[in-house]
């Protein structure tokens, strides 16, 4: 824990953490400096002035709250009057030449402009000259739309382009009621995390293309998750609504902050992987394309199971902890080869020194740590002899070219237990749909072993079951949540002084508790 | 003190009104006293003679509802949801998309109510920030044989043209 000082709020005393800035200081008890350039990830700019605040007796009286470090004894005025008229002359200036266009503005509903008009303006505008007007709907790439006229010029997409992807796409030109951001002519956005400036802008000057339109704010429900797109498993909130008469639909995926794992910020490519939640689902069972009813494949699957000699239960490495555990219990039961191999999902070179990894799985970690085999030697030696395929979402055609993976079927029958309708499952003797990660509970592993564990965010009207239940269903011992959790503790001791469902959200750090363990 | 308390004297307890028919033959004199009276001549009667007269709406009746338009005939609304969001009845469901006729950024591309739903409260005319969807079009009753006719969409809402004139409905209270 970091040392604690007491300062004043309004001649209220209370207790920070040393060392920061008065915002963050002082809003990590609950007390709310505005400001509008400041963003923790990206330092203090000073730009903006909103974040003013007196100090009493102090020497300048009048301080940004973002450039001054809170000290011991400080007397810190946030509701006097001279602080509100400047933050009320602040947002007036900011307003000046805002267009108010919030009915079309999809930020409306989350925009700073608003909740600060709200608490410290409320009041009409006293200009009588013309409006500036500005370029509106600029395409500036990466699925980034700038509107000029609602910008505040906080120049915080301007201090990510230089400071986080060191990419410096983004620049302000002109001066005074004249400035705007704009990129250089012919070069637009062109990095990875572009996005992210749309949740760093905190106006409605940055918007996504996708998300143009689609929803309003307010009807989103949120849910915090991790997102699956990578082995970096950055924390997400998944942002989603059930329209009338629809089913529950995901419309972004926005970063969720967590220190240890991915900061503030998250890729382009996890944060459109979301589509991959809502299209392309396989929502009905089948036997070679006749729908089935999932309770009669299952009866099914169980003769086929007690009838196969030689089982192979492959398992994706997206899979939760939860779910290993449960299909490993049912693997031992059967007496079956477990394999997780799955090369597929790894893109050689496509990862960075940021947050992009080049394995595109969510839990490898956990396959190491439940000590399932992934070698493709095991895999294959084990489909020579094999007579049923017992394929947990595991994508193998990403593993393998089609002919290949046909030879390596050959009168082997294959029941898939997946979530997506994938040219695996096309392929399947037996299909059987299940939860995908938005909808279960679980916890994964990501590559720096921090153990992250997330809730089911989406109920959909079809309410699948996730692959732990099914793999209940199909015998394995592990029938319970609890019985899982249990199993997962005996194998991981970091998990042996947490209730199940209390793991901290931050996610719990492997690397010094798991050494040992994995030695012995 | 307490309330006022006035006591009526109960009626009925005199021997004419006891034995009943005399009572009788005076309600049935007033009865047929009506009857008469209204054959002969039916100007005076209490009723209307609906639906061949058509009751009188006053320009603040909120009526089936109707999108306004701009003078080219282009839609008012952007699709900013204010109206959805505020229907209590949960009536209303837009679609939004990018706006092609160059007035604004936003369209609905679909909008749909519910008359079925609606509760005719008139919360989405009060929140609209562009008086794009109003209330008066003077259409009370909405009859049809099937459920699927009761949805409106965008073109019939935009179609239906106002019952009142502009100033008629200002002085309204709009």
């Amino acid at each position: 824990m970091a040392d604690k000082i007491k300062l004043f709020v309004n001649e209220v005393e209370v207790e920070v953490e040393a060392g920061k800035n008065l915002i963050d200081a002082i809003g990590a008890v609950g007390i709310e400096i505005p400001h509008l350039c400041y963003h923790p990830a990206l330092g203090a700019d000073g730009n903006c002035r909103m974040c003013l605040v007196g100090i009493k007796d102090g020497r300048p009286p009048l301080v940004p709250a973002c450039k001054t470090r809170a000290m011991e004894g400080m007397k810190v005025l946030l509701d006097a009057e001279h602080i509100k008229k400047i933050q009320h002359d602040v947002m007036e200036f900011e307003l000046i030449n805002h267009p108010i266009d919030c009915p079309v503005c999809d930020q409306a509903g989350e925009c700073k402009l608003q909740d600060y008009y709200m608490s410290y303006d409320q009041q009409g505008s006293r200009m009588t000259v013309p409006q500036v007007t500005k370029g509106k709907k600029l395409d500036f790439g990466s699925g980034v739309i700038h509107d000029q006229e609602r910008c505040v010029v906080c120049g915080r997409c301007v201090r990510f382009c230089r400071q986080i992807t060191k990419t410096g796409e983004l620049g302000a030109i002109n001066r005074s009621d004249d400035t705007r951001i704009n990129i250089f002519p012919g070069r637009p956005l062109n990095n990875r995390y572009a996005l992210n400036v749309v949740d760093l802008c905190p106006v409605g000057a940055m918007t996504s293309s996708d998300f143009r339109f689609k929803q309003r704010v307010w009807f989103l429900k949120k849910a915090p998750d991790i997102c699956h797109g990578c082995a970096k498993g950055c924390n997400i909130t998944i942002d989603h609504n059930r329209q009338k008469y629809e089913d529950d639909i995901i419309y972004r995926f926005r970063p969720l902050f967590n220190e240890q794992v991915n900061g503030y910020f998250m890729c382009d490519e996890g944060r459109l992987s979301y589509k991959q939640e809502n299209n392309g689902r396989l929502t009905e069972a089948r036997t070679s394309n006749n729908p089935r009813s999932i309770n009669e494949i299952l009866a099914a699957s169980t003769k086929e199971i007690e009838r196969a000699e030689k089982i192979v239960i492959a398992l994706s490495p997206n899979c939760s902890l939860e779910q290993m555990v449960t299909v490993k219990a049912l693997s031992d039961k059967l007496g079956a080869t477990l394999t997780g191999y799955s090369e597929g999902y790894i893109k050689q070179g496509d990862g960075d020194d940021y947050l992009i990894q080049d394995d595109k799985s969510a839990n490898r970690a956990g396959l190491h740590l439940l000590k399932i085999d992934n070698s493709l030697n095991t895999f294959e030696n084990a489909m020579q002899e094999a007579d049923l395929l017992l394929n947990f979402n595991n994508e193998l055609t990403l593993s393998f070219e089609k002919r290949e993976l046909s030879r390596l079927l050959n009168d082997t029958k294959v029941i898939a237990v997946t979530s997506h309708d994938t040219p695996l499952t096309a392929m399947a003797d037996m299909a059987i749909p299940v939860a995908s990660y938005s909808e279960y509970a679980g916890s994964v592993v990501n590559s720096d072993n921090i153990l992250q564990s997330f809730g089911k965010a989406i109920t959909k009207n079809i309410d699948l079951d996730d692959i732990s239940i099914i793999a209940a269903k199909l015998g394995s011992p592990l029938q319970t949540p609890a019985e899982r959790f249990a199993a997962l503790q005996q194998i991981i001791s970091a998990l042996n002084e947490f209730e199940p469902d209390k793991i901290p959200a931050e996610g719990l750090n492997l690397n010094n508790s798991e050494a040992a363990n994995v030695t012995a | 003190m307490g309330a006022k308390v006035k006591i009526i004297e109960r009626k009925g307890s005199s021997l004419i009104e006891r034995l009943y028919l005399i009572e009788i033959a005076k309600g049935m004199a007033t009865t047929f006293g009506h009857l008469f009276r209204n054959l002969k001549d039916n100007r005076n009667l209490y009723v209307r003679h609906y639906p061949e007269v058509q009751p009188e709406i006053p320009a603040r009746w909120r009526g089936r509802h109707r999108l306004t338009t701009h003078e080219d005939g282009t839609a008012k609304c952007v699709a900013c949801f204010m109206c959805q969001t505020n229907c209590p009845a949960k009536c209303i469901m837009i679609e939004a998309g990018e706006r092609v006729d160059g007035k604004a950024e936003k369209m609905p591309v679909k909008f749909h109510i519910d008359l079925l739903e609606c509760i005719y409260c008139g919360y989405c005319v009060e929140a609209c920030p562009l008086d794009a969807i109003r209330m008066d079009t003077g259409i009370f009753s909405v009859t049809d044989n099937n459920r699927e006719s009761f949805l409106l969409g965008l073109e019939e809402l935009l179609a239906t043209p106002g019952a009142c004139s502009e100033e008629e409905y200002k002085k309204g209270g709009a």
